[in-house]
């Protein structure tokens, strides 16, 4: 199924085991506009449109949420660490100011 | 040596403040780290994708080129090349180009999102690789001579050349808060296509030249010329003298 | 040589012409537009902990650049060297910022799973600033750091 929004996540280090504290990185493709600012080519003002909540869970339950505002970088990077309770998948859902809902998942092998 | 005549105005923003808008150690270590998350990956990994399902991927671009896929990355790593049957010297989104007609596909045109990433991932595959352009093949000497005449001209309503702002004399002076980079140091060749921050989006080493020649009054040379590939090799050549590996793709400004 | 020559003089003419202040992007130069989620640092501030007081701490390690090679991009790291147990963790890290015309950036609710206190993201600086890292701990108390980002406008394009 093709992904609405393209994005990545990333764990670091690649080889981990249970009890192991990891970083997750979520990148994410999103013009994260302010509503501020003029299309050069159109003239006309480019309406706000940025991811404003993301939830991170595994296994279904959520370990960090996230209020997110227009003042973050086009096409953002989000990072937090993770303890792996184990084999797992970690899911990252947004959703953005004109209620578009995207999510993205990524299994959790740690090398017991 | 080529007299580099510079316009009073442009000279007077030139600024001794290099060291002020050097990048601290600190901050360096920062922009490194920011290559781990780069938001190219993305693009990257699409153009793979798009180069697997669209042309059969590595397999079919090694029976193209005549080599290996083992012998791929370092294949890869000296483009642009002399092609033999394109008779010229390419670069490797030309051949990508050739490889869709030899499949009766569509053609993707040079300048367009797709084939950037198609590109940046083709490319991606010689990381590592310092590029080993050969200038003992005639052709791709022609090509880097032409590419170095390019450099050295000066034209446009202010005069100016590349060589204006990046001379073995200007390198390390500040232009509006930016010190100017020794483009063979700076890896320049090895590491295009890249993430621009201030354009959000992953852009080609020959958009780059593109984007300069449009802000120092020069006229724009056409992705794919003899001229800009030609600039291509001069440029990845100083890279590859200064043993600059190839990492794709890159982050910048 | 002569070129050197002509560059060198050029360049003590240049070095009192343009100073590198006149470089930065000047703070109220453009007339700003309002937009709906603006609020000042202090108002943001004032809502995440109700009033009560932020007391600066060392525990919390604020990383971003000294120079922003692009105010569109800048990274920002947080780091709390604090435990992360059930009951004595790291509940929420917000980065703010304090010259865009909204200060607020992120907020990040952590719970214990998150094995440290740690976020880090990148965002948009409209000018030079301080970027604050506000800390709130399970316990209900406040702390926070600051740090200075010099935003340039920068190069040709």
């Amino acid at each position: 199924m093709a992904e609405a929004r393209k994005s990545m996540i990333k764990i670091k280090p690649k080889k981990y085991k249970t009890g192991d504290i990891v970083k997750v990185d979520f990148i994410v493709i999103h013009p994260m506009d302010t509503g501020l600012v003029k299309d050069k080519k159109t003239g006309k003002i480019k309406p706000a449109h940025y991811i404003d909540n993301i939830t991170f869970s595994f296994d279904g339950k959520p370990f960090t949420t996230m209020k997110v505002w227009e003042t973050v970088s086009t096409n953002p990077y989000f990072s937090v660490n993770f303890k792996v309770p184990g084999k797992g998948k970690i899911t990252v859902d947004y959703t953005d100011n004109t209620g578009e809902k995207n999510s993205k998942s990524k299994k959790l092998k740690p090398k017991d | 040596m080529k007299r580099v005549i510079l316009p009073i105005a442009l000279l007077v923003t030139f600024a001794t403040a290099g060291e002020q808008f050097a990048m601290s150690d600190a901050d360096r270590a920062m922009y490194k780290e920011m290559l781990e998350n780069n938001p190219a990956d993305i693009y990257v990994e699409e153009g793979g994708e798009l180069f697997e399902e669209n042309l059969g991927g590595e397999e079919a671009l090694a029976k193209f080129l005549g080599v290996s896929e083992k012998e791929l990355p370092k294949y890869i790593a000296g483009f642009p090349r002399y092609i033999k049957k394109l008779g010229n010297v390419v670069g490797i989104d030309q051949v990508l180009q050739a490889m869709e007609v030899e499949q009766g596909k569509e053609k993707t045109k040079l300048k367009s999102e797709k084939m950037f990433s198609m590109l940046a991932y083709v490319k991606s595959l010689a990381n590592d690789e310092i590029p080993n352009i050969d200038l003992s093949e005639p052709h791709e000497k022609a090509s880097y001579d032409l590419g170095k005449k390019t450099f050295e001209t000066a034209r446009g309503g202010r005069g100016l050349s590349c060589l204006s702002c990046h001379s073995k004399d200007i390198i390390g002076q500040v232009l509006r808060t930016q010190p100017l980079p020794d483009l063979g140091e700076a890896g320049a060749g090895a590491t295009w296509p890249a993430y621009r921050m201030t354009k959000s989006s992953l852009r080609t080493l020959q958009r780059r030249f593109q984007g300069c020649m449009k802000n120092a009054l020069l006229k724009v040379i056409p992705i794919g010329s003899k001229e800009m590939v030609g600039l291509e090799v001069y440029v990845t050549k100083l890279a590859q003298d200064k043993k600059k590996a190839i990492a794709i793709p890159g982050l910048k400004r | 040589m002569k070129r050197r020559n002509f560059i060198k003089s050029m360049m003590a003419v240049s070095a009192v012409a343009v100073t590198p202040v006149a470089l930065m992007a000047k703070e109220e130069a453009k007339a700003k537009k309002k937009g709906p989620n603006d609020m000042t640092v202090e108002a943001a501030i004032k809502a995440i902990t109700g009033g009560t007081d932020v007391k600066k701490s060392d525990i919390i390690k604020l990383t971003v650049p000294e120079i922003a090679e692009n105010g569109a991009v800048v990274p920002v790291k947080v780091q709390v060297d604090h435990p992360m147990e059930e009951s004595n963790y790291v509940k929420a890290i917000h980065v703010l910022n304090t010259k865009n015309g909204n200060a607020r950036c992120v907020d990040v609710m952590l719970t214990p799973a998150n094995g440290k206190g740690y976020f880090a993201t990148r965002i948009k600086l409209s000018s030079t600033q301080e970027v604050v890292a506000l800390v709130e701990l399970s316990n209900g108390t406040f702390i926070k750091a600051t740090k200075s980002v010099k935003v340039t406008i920068g190069g040709c394009g």
